[in-house]
């Protein structure tokens, strides 16, 4: 058998299989994502990392910048201040949004999807619209000022209440699937045991909740101690982490000691996003593929009690965002209660700050489009392909790391990054692009997350057969993988669309004066005083976010009419 | 190795590590043109991965694949000549019957109506003619894997690889569908390999069957050599119903169960005289006759349990002078009525010469 000589591989040395051209445009494709994601997210914070080490003029200084901060004390007491105003914000929503869940999954109050939808609004307004509200509410002259009792809703107490108002939303979601999870089978042990409703809540509620709620308290701390907009517009003379960046990168142009600053900012919320994903870790391997979903019973006081909760807390999210928007509708606050458009019409189209909303529908039409390509095909070559396993884990990494970097540290490094003149990349700052890019950056990770999951819910051997049949991998991915991930493809450009109207974080370095965002332009509005304009360009946001989820909803049943015949079983059709 | 005239494919000293791990080791292997050949073990035994070095979905650590003449040890999936049907159909759930079965013939630049005609035979070919315009999720399971079949034949391959095809079906469903494709695949002659772990399903459909065990071939054989003459008491347990009892050489192959004496048993020429072997045997093909009964060179015992099976009923007997061990005949219920056999009869056991092999016993863990 001459064969055996020929192929040679007896004598040592693995065998490798050669790679056919097909793969290689694979290949190509994944290495040129990794650069992507490498370049654009390891850089800037290589760059920040520089930055705090050097002087203006570039050269090494060590731990000057560092020592030197530690030795300003206004700046220590932001630190302290971000932490026990996050921890707080975080000891009031978790147990909030976990009482909410519960009745949500536990109950048989009526008009569960309502509250559910009222209680997720929050995450189509930019977080600035809750502290706008509040300072329509508490503000000097607000509604209810005199509840108050003669102290400020400038500081601490505004920006407590108006994060509990944007993060709610998110513990929520983390916290419902959490619930949804356990299984009915548990109950029925128990209950055929004889356990009462308190023992029953402690042994099996909570500890199949438990990581749902670790989660949840890590994301609501990471969200209250970068968010950045709130405590600019609210926060009156009380100092944050968050806002000390912006006053020395912007107001002081002291780079190095921003720079310094984003760094202690960042290493909390990484901390958070390590432990956090070890936590899901150990979700996940407790989750058994057979469980039985739990159906409550009716029980009459129970439901009762439940239902006046969840209804208070939904008439207090709207109090606060029918607040902004019908402010946004008065002719002079607090004087003049009649009702008018001149706050859109004057403060917005002829000041010339509409072009900052049509900005911002620009770049989330761009990000929508451009990033769901981006997340969508770089998952698919990562799950569904074969080939460069040394390259694979890296961009994996890359493609999870953006949850652990607040978007502030993200923006500033993105313009330490571009500014340089001796970088090719160069000519991206002050444009659009540069906007799109960070933001796809920043909600890279949610969106690949979502995109790796629907994968996975494909047969596996789907590439397998089509290679059996010459059929190259990208007309599989046309033909079959994207045409039934759709659902999944219209969800992750929903949450690109809506994250880029709201978002400020990484924006705020970002814009030039042709690129201001709508976002943005609130913050200066504020700053200028204009707050009637400002709740009105916070109104048009949380509308066209609304507007943008109902064609998505629209979209999706029409896909799901007139394309995906093929889910409904024999007969229906 | 095989003499096989025309061998489709050769496996040569196909080893495949997984780190530590040895998921195959030195495996070789013909396969002749038009044969069904069956891989047959317990999961983990390296089938699945001896299947997919075939396909090229993984490549082996060393060796080779040739298939007919041709080295195709290193070529990508896409370069090999085959079709391969998995355990989940893997079809694709937005196109429907005919798209799936032509989605093959679309690349190749064949016409529209060539293509057509093609799905219409392959459809006929598998017995679901008027399904071409229905979806995957509306037909059965036993309806999905044939248009998986259908699909894998479509480009007319060189070879078919079927991968546990009919392992997520019914029972009934199976047994069906096994006697289908053993039909299909020889009126057209293509050669065909066939991953199982269900010994029935090898048993009944193979030309030969490849008992592995452990990432090496245990034995390769026709079904009835496979099950009569096993070659290790690997084979012998794991394909049907077996007895394996203590015995001891004699001189000039003999054995020794009890007080029972067999000349000329297969296998005991191996050892020397008065080596402790294991006596194999089936229970089919042990006597069993009321302790009245004249039965020469057989060892007395009590039926200590019997094991209604439906068609035949399975005695447990405990015999004289093999310790423990159980030994398991098989009755119908005919012969067990006119024997007058039940539970605590005193019986006398004989074993057909022909029918004994012995082996090496295992050595007690220690």
């Amino acid at each position: 058998m001459s064969a055996v000589l020929s192929a040679g591989p007896l004598t040592g040395g693995e065998v490798r299989q050669q790679v056919h051209w097909t793969e290689r445009i694979g290949h190509l494709a994944l290495l040129l994502t990794g650069v992507f994601l490498g370049v654009v997210l390891l850089a800037p914070i290589w760059m920040i990392l520089a930055k705090s080490v050097e002087n203006r003029d570039g050269d090494f200084v060590g731990l000057l910048h560092f020592t030197g901060y530690f030795e300003t004390p206004a700046l220590l007491q932001s630190i302290w201040n971000s932490f026990w105003l996050s921890g707080l914000v975080t000891v009031i929503t978790v147990p909030a949004a976990f009482i909410f869940a519960y009745a949500l999954t536990r109950s048989c109050m009526p008009g569960k999807s309502l509250a559910r939808n009222v209680a997720l609004v929050p995450l189509l307004a930019p977080s600035l619209l809750s502290a706008i509200s509040f300072i329509f509410w508490f503000g000097n002259q607000g509604l209810l000022k005199s509840w108050m009792g003669g102290h400020q809703i400038y500081g601490a107490a505004g920006i407590v209440l108006s994060l509990c108002f944007a993060t709610f939303p998110h513990a929520l979601m983390i916290l419902i699937t959490a619930l949804a999870l356990t299984d009915a089978r548990l109950y029925e042990a128990a209950d055929s045991m004889g356990t009462s409703t308190r023992r029953r809540f402690f042994t099996v509620t909570l500890p199949a909740a438990k990581y749902g709620l670790i989660s949840a308290a890590m994301v609501v701390f990471t969200y209250a101690i970068s968010d950045f907009g709130v405590p600019k517009v609210i926060g009156g003379n009380f100092n944050v982490l968050a806002t000390d960046i912006f006053k020395l990168v912007i107001g002081q142009q002291d780079f190095s000691k921003g720079a310094v600053v984003a760094i202690m900012l960042l290493l909390p919320v990484a901390l958070t996003y390590v432990l956090d994903m070890s936590v899901q870790r150990k979700q996940q391997a407790q989750l058994s593929a057979r469980s039985v979903p739990y159906q409550p019973r009716p029980a009459r006081g129970f439901d009762l009690a439940m239902a006046a909760y969840v209804w208070l807390v939904c008439l207090l999210m709207l109090a606060v965002l029918g607040m902004a928007i019908w402010a946004s509708f008065i002719k002079l606050w607090p004087y003049d209660f009649s009702l008018t458009l001149r706050h859109y019409r004057l403060g917005l189209i002829d000041a010339g700050v509409f072009g900052a909303y049509l900005n911002s529908v620009k770049m989330a039409l761009w990000t929508a489009s451009a990033g769901t390509v981006l997340v969508f095909v770089t998952a698919y070559l990562l799950e569904k392909t074969r080939g460069m396993d040394w390259l694979r884990p890296v961009v994996r990494l890359f493609a999870i790391l953006p949850m652990g970097v607040p978007g502030l540290v993200l923006g500033l490094g993105f313009i330490f990054f571009f500014v340089r003149a001796d970088n090719p990349l160069h000519f991206l700052y002050h444009t659009m692009a540069i906007l799109v890019l960070s933001t796809i950056v920043h909600y890279y990770s949610t969106s690949h997350l979502t995109a790796v999951t629907a994968l996975k819910q494909l047969d596996a051997e789907f590439e397998a057969v089509s290679a059996s049949l010459k059929v190259p991998f990208y007309r599989t991915l046309a033909r079959v993988t994207v045409p039934v991930c759709l659902p999944a493809i219209l969800d992750i450009s929903r949450y690109f669309f809506v994250n880029a109207m709201t978002t400020i974080s990484a924006a705020v370095f970002l814009y030039s004066p042709d690129t201001t965002l709508a976002a943005v332009a609130i913050l200066n509005l504020d700053e200028a005083g204009d707050i009637g304009p400002a709740a009105a360009m916070a109104t048009l946001i949380v509308v066209t976010s609304i507007g943008a989820c109902f064609l998505y909803y629209l979209l999706n049943r029409f896909f799901e009419r007139r394309l995906q015949v093929w889910r409904r079983p024999a007969g229906a059709v | 190795m095989d003499s096989l005239p025309a061998a489709a494919l050769c496996i040569e000293h196909v080893s495949k590590r997984f780190g530590a791990f040895t998921a195959l080791d030195d495996i070789n292997l013909a396969v002749g043109k038009g044969e069904l050949l069956c891989f047959l073990g317990p999961s983990g035994c390296g089938k699945t991965t001896l299947l997919r070095i075939i396909a090229g979905l993984e490549t082996q650590s060393a060796g080779a694949v040739i298939q007919n003449g041709r080295d195709i040890s290193r070529l990508p999936p896409m370069l090999r000549d085959y079709g391969i049907v998995f355990q989940s159909y893997a079809l694709f759930p937005n196109l429907t019957v005919s798209d799936n079965v032509a989605y093959g013939l679309v690349n190749r630049k064949a016409t529209r109506p060539a293509i057509a005609a093609r799905v219409a035979e392959l459809l006929g070919l598998v017995g679901l003619p008027d399904s071409g315009g229905k979806y995957p999720a509306q037909l059965s399971g036993g309806q999905q894997q044939r248009i998986a079949l259908a699909r894998a034949l479509a480009t007319s391959p060189g070879l078919l690889l079927l991968d546990e095809p009919l392992s997520a079906l019914d029972a009934r469903v199976r047994v069906r569908l096994r006697s289908e494709i053993r039909l299909l695949q020889q009126r057209l002659g293509v050669t065909t390999i066939l991953v199982t772990h269900d010994q029935e399903e090898a048993l009944s459909m193979a030309d030969r069957v490849v008992v592995m065990n452990q990432g090496t071939i245990e034995q390769v054989g026709t079904p009835a050599e496979i099950y009569l003459d096993p070659a290790s008491p690997f084979v012998a347990d794991f394909v049907g119903k077996t007895n394996m009892l203590p015995g001891r050489v004699l001189a000039g192959a003999g054995l020794r169960i009890g007080e029972m004496v067999l000349a000329g048993v297969k296998g005991a020429d191996g050892f020397a005289p008065d080596a402790a072997v294991s006596v194999f045997t089936r229970p089919e093909d042990v006597v069993v006759r009321p302790a009245g009964d004249d039965l020469p060179n057989s060892i007395p015992g009590v039926i200590e349990h019997i094991e209604f099976l439906g068609a035949y009923c399975r005695l447990a007997i405990r015999a004289e002078g093999i310790g423990t061990t159980l030994v398991y005949a098989d009755f119908s219920q005919r012969g067990l009525q006119s024997l007058k056999l039940t539970v605590g009869t005193r019986v006398r056991v004989a074993l057909l010469e022909e029918r004994v092999r012995a082996f090496a016993r295992p050595q007690p863990p220690a």
